[in-house]
């Protein structure tokens, strides 16, 4: 491991963020782009002669589709083409999925065209494509397709759908169910048969959206038979240049995808949409380029994190958890290519989390029903294991009343045997009752509960709850393109600039600055000598995009490793120029010295300008030529066992960091309105290369993790139509929600990974969630009451209040 | 949508606006959104469209001194007015102060939503040069980030107010 040093050294040990942005640190590259509005994101992209697409979709959650009509459409001026899943399957092969459950044995799957054949299995299930000169046009072509449907049995409940005489959403699966899916270690049954306390809860979690502001798009430009090019909003570009290169028969060299920047995407832009590869038929259709865009309403239809927990556990007298069962049901919507079921087989595997509980027996099970599929959102499942464990915890803290941060401290895992095998998981490094003793004192946690009493004493619903999160980062799913590792290319250029390249994309997470800023540390030039270049598959070597906080791990470790290439060809060269030993050489404040002789120093522009220059003739002997200033590396964690151990275990994540939270929240009685008032974690994401982008992703998901648990939801009515088509339904957290977060880190590097970091990209959201609802039901406690149903809605909570006032007083 | 009327025969107009400064003559359809001729007209994509709904505000801009979603305003509605988008907050090549705090705070960070946050600081420092937390989450509810949890736009602003009130004092 390297530990990062220089003037501006971007390790450190306490990383309190009060007073803003750390000034010794990058601010973002670019950032006067963003701010005066030039930046190109997605839709920016206009190309000349270019069209533009719309999806008509089914009104029906299950129906067979009878015909398409598509006559009156096309006879629309404007209109070029109407594209339907049948002509669509012709012309591609079917879309790969982004996880494909076949692949993981025995798990139900099936295949998705571009477009609905045969069958809808969602309202919104797109079943044909217009493309006309105009948008509207195309909107007003979409609603003059006839599509006759015979209306079949719709299901949309998962305990509905897994009764025998449930509907079947794929005729070739037995039942409705992707598979039973299992993490189990020792006798969980004998040990809470045998345990002094035994309880159960079940604990339900909304149907949430990872609502980026920007929602997807792609343009696409199939227009002369050998080449497309593809804009798309997406985290994995080259992935998705493989796809289409499969689904089309195409070579690789043949497609380009660029992705711009992305406006946000937290999971919902992994590779997987049939739209991806629609834009492109629909180009070479009409021979010309295409724009599709989606909606608000369009993308409000992906769901995820919809759960139905089963606890049962047993604890002794002094809080030890000694066994416990979970039964999750997750509500997956329709299976598709989608990235989205996936994250109930990461929430199962995250179990136990931080705690040491050697009999545990969970089993997930995802199941299929007529609502809209899931997509992937940040945390990926793992927020709903953090969830379930740190509400056990909470129900032992209330049962036996003693202080959940002692209940806690008493069921952590300790750090012995790290690195090494810990329950199922191959853990890097870990101090769990670190950063909650850290966090207790950083949020004042017994000021926080005399302030509590003090309200209790006024009869007013204050609630103070810790939440706490193990969330397993830089995932590699063995031979496919989900990689833990990634590439970079670094190029320096006879002005002195340097070019850096990188398969690694950027959803605003600041990881582009940040590998710029590895790269000029290795080169001793300033940070605006650098320009990263990210999601052009012409221009960047491949890679897998981002996902899992993968970025600090991976992206940053290839480009130190090519950046570090050219410097050693650097040296060679310098030393061979000035007749002295390389190791006499040093780069920094933007030159190259010899350390032996102040005489001899010049700017890393003369130098590079040298080679290209002189390089392998003239004076130098050195054999050093202009190719030698560009590398490409391919680098990333190295924690990953794939072939099972004895005990049948394999590690598939390259880090495990960890996050405590703590939540104020004062509810209101009569209302049932929840107020959050403070909120404060401590995330340990290994070293930290730069907090500024760690406090600001940290930020961000607690938010998100707070609004799942009081706001976010996307319900729906009893014909299968979902009730949140904008975000005036699905209710985001606004500014005055929210209280201002204070955050801090403790660090401890992960010794798997070139700078010791762990990724940061999940923290937040387990434990913010966890966190709020243990907060609420603390602060209804005194009532008696408890409430275990996500979103914490005001009606809830009053009926929550109104049950335990029933049990009082019948 | 629910119109099939032909593209070829939507009504159109020609509107007169001072964008930025500078005076601009753009033929619309009268059904056209304000977003949509500016980003696609006028090709200002600083402007962005989040929800079409009046939700988000990263449609934001200024139309005769006053703050406005386009997204909610018919282009044909501002025939003659000034307009200020984003890309007119600052001189090219400058930030405005509240600009530079943001960056300064990390204020940002896919920055798709950017445009209406700062807008709406800068009306609150206009009526309010000394605001609280609160004050500035308030004048923010009408703004949607989802990736900042807003913690840092409120630092942003704070730093911005607190700039210009050092600017006072050394004058």
């Amino acid at each position: 491991m390297d530990v990062l040093q220089s003037s501006n050294s971007v390790t450190r040990v306490d990383g309190t963020a009060e007073s803003g942005r750390h000034e010794d640190q990058p601010r973002r590259q670019h950032g006067d782009r963003i701010l005066t509005g030039r930046e190109q994101y997605l839709d920016d992209i206009s190309v000349p002669g270019m069209l533009h697409a719309a999806l008509a979709r089914s009104p029906h959650p299950h129906a067979r589709i009878v015909s398409i009509d598509a006559t009156a459409a096309e006879a629309i001026p404007g209109v070029e083409v109407v594209l339907t899943g049948e002509r669509a399957a012709g012309m591609a092969k079917p879309v790969p999925h982004f996880m494909d459950p076949g692949l993981a044995g025995g798990l139900n799957t099936a295949d998705f065209g571009v477009l609905a054949v045969g069958k809808v299995r969602w309202v919104g299930e797109p079943v044909a494509a217009v493309v006309a000169d105009s948008l509207a046009t195309a909107e007003a072509a979409v609603t003059a397709i006839a599509v006759e449907y015979e209306i079949l049995p719709a299901v949309f409940e998962a305990e509905d759908a897994m009764r025998a005489e449930a509907p079947r959403l794929f005729e070739h699966w037995p039942d409705n169910v992707i598979g039973h899916l299992p993490n189990t270690e020792g006798d969980a049954d004998a040990k809470i048969r045998d345990a002094e306390y035994r309880a159960s809860a079940r604990i339900t979690s909304g149907r949430h959206q990872p609502v980026p502001m920007e929602t997807r798009g792609y343009v696409g430009s199939w227009v002369t038979p050998d080449r497309i090019e593809l804009w798309a909003a997406t985290q994995n570009p080259h992935v998705l240049r493989t796809r289409l290169a499969d689904m089309l028969g195409l070579s690789e060299e043949r497609i380009r995808v660029i992705a711009p920047r992305m406006g946000g995407s937290f999971g919902y832009k992994f590779v997987g949409f049939p739209e991806e590869v629609l834009v492109c038929l629909l180009s070479r259709l009409t021979g010309a380029p295409v724009k599709w865009i989606e909606t608000r309403a369009d993308e409000l239809l992906a769901g995820g994190r919809e759960f139905t927990h089963d606890v049962e556990f047993g604890f002794n007298a002094d809080g030890v958890l000694e066994g416990f069962k979970v039964r999750s049901v997750g509500n997956v919507g329709c299976l598709a290519s989608w990235s989205g079921w996936g994250m109930a087989a990461q929430g199962c595997f995250t179990y136990p989390g931080v705690y040491k509980c050697a009999d545990y027996a969970v089993e997930v099970i995802p199941v299929v029903t007529n609502k809209a599929p899931w997509s992937g959102f940040r945390a990926y499942g793992k927020e709903q294991a953090n969830l379930v464990l740190d509400r056990i915890m909470d129900l032992i803290s209330t049962k036996l009343g003693i202080d959940p941060a002692t209940v806690r401290f008493r069921n952590f895992q300790s750090s012995e045997g790290m690195p090494g095998w810990v329950h199922n998981k191959h853990i890097d490094s870990a101090n769990y009752a670190g950063a909650l003793t850290k966090l207790l004192q950083f949020a004042d946690y017994d000021g926080l509960r005399r302030r509590q009493a003090e309200a209790r004493k006024q009869g007013r619903l204050l609630g103070v709850g810790l939440g706490y999160e193990l969330t397993p980062e830089g995932g590699e799913m063995f031979d496919s393109l989900t990689r833990g590792h990634d590439s970079a290319t670094v190029r320096v250029h006879p002005s002195g600039t340097v070019t850096v390249a990188t398969g690694i994309t950027s959803p605003g997470t600041g990881n582009d600055t940040t590998i710029a800023f590895v790269v000029a540390r290795e080169f001793g030039i300033d940070l605006d000598r650098i320009d990263t270049i990210q999601g052009d598959t012409d221009r960047a070597p491949y890679g897998f995009g981002i996902m899992g906080g993968r970025a600090a791990m991976a992206g940053t470790a290839a480009a130190a490793d090519a950046a570090r290439e050219i410097r050693r060809h650097m040296i060679t060269f310098t030393a061979a120029e000035w007749g002295c030993a390389p190791e006499q050489i040093v780069f920094g404040g933007g030159s190259v010295r010899a350390t032996h002789d102040e005489s001899k120093s010049m700017s890393f522009e003369e130098l590079a300008s040298s080679i290209y220059r002189r390089g392998s003739n003239g004076s130098s002997q050195s054999g050093i030529t202009h190719a030698d200033l560009e590398a490409t590396k391919v680098a990333g964690p190295d924690n990953f066992h794939h072939e099972p151990d004895e005990q049948g275990r394999i590690n598939f994540y390259a880090s495990y960091p960890y996050c405590a939270a703590v939540v104020v929240v004062e509810v209101d009685g009569e209302t049932g309105v929840v107020t959050v008032q403070e909120c404060s974690a401590v995330d340990d994401c290994g070293a930290v290369l730069n907090s500024n982008f760690v406090d600001s992703q940290l930020y961000g998901a607690l938010a998100q993790g707070i609004g799942g648990t009081l706001w976010e939801d996307l319900p729906y009515d009893e014909t299968g139509i979902s009730q949140a088509q904008s975000l005036k339904e699905y209710l985001l957290p606004r500014a005055s929600d929210l209280p201002a977060f204070r955050v801090a880190h403790q660090e401890t590097p992960s010794p798997f990974t070139r700078f010791g970091t762990k990724g940061a990209g999940d923290s937040g959201i387990g434990s913010g969630m966890a966190a709020v609802l243990n907060a609420v039901n603390d602060a209804i406690a005194p009532l008696g009451a408890q409430i275990h149903h996500l979103p914490l809605s005001p009606p809830r909570i009053l009926n929550a209040i109104k049950a335990a006032g029933e049990m009082t007083h019948p | 949508m629910t119109t099939t009327e032909p593209d070829d025969e939507v009504p159109t107009r020609t509107i007169r606006l001072r964008v930025n400064g500078r005076q601009r003559r753009v033929t619309i359809e009268d059904r056209q959104l304000l977003v949509d001729v500016l980003r696609h007209e006028l090709h200002l994509t600083g402007t962005h469209a989040g929800c079409y709904n009046g939700d988000c505000a990263a449609c934001t801009v200024r139309v005769d001194g006053r703050i406005a979603k386009s997204c909610l305003l018919l282009a044909a509605s501002v025939d003659g007015c000034e307009l200020r988008t984003i890309e007119g907050i600052s001189p090219e090549g400058e930030l405005g102060d509240i600009q530079q705090a943001f960056w300064d705070s990390d204020a940002f960070q896919c920055g798709f939503c950017i445009a209406g946050h700062l807008f709406a600081i800068e009306d609150l420092l206009e009526s309010n040069p000394e605001p609280s937390d609160s004050d500035v989450r308030q004048a923010l509810t009408g703004n949607l980030c989802r990736c900042t949890g807003y913690t840092n736009i409120v630092k942003a602003a704070q730093l911005a107010a607190q700039r210009r009130r050092d600017a006072v004092e050394h004058t």
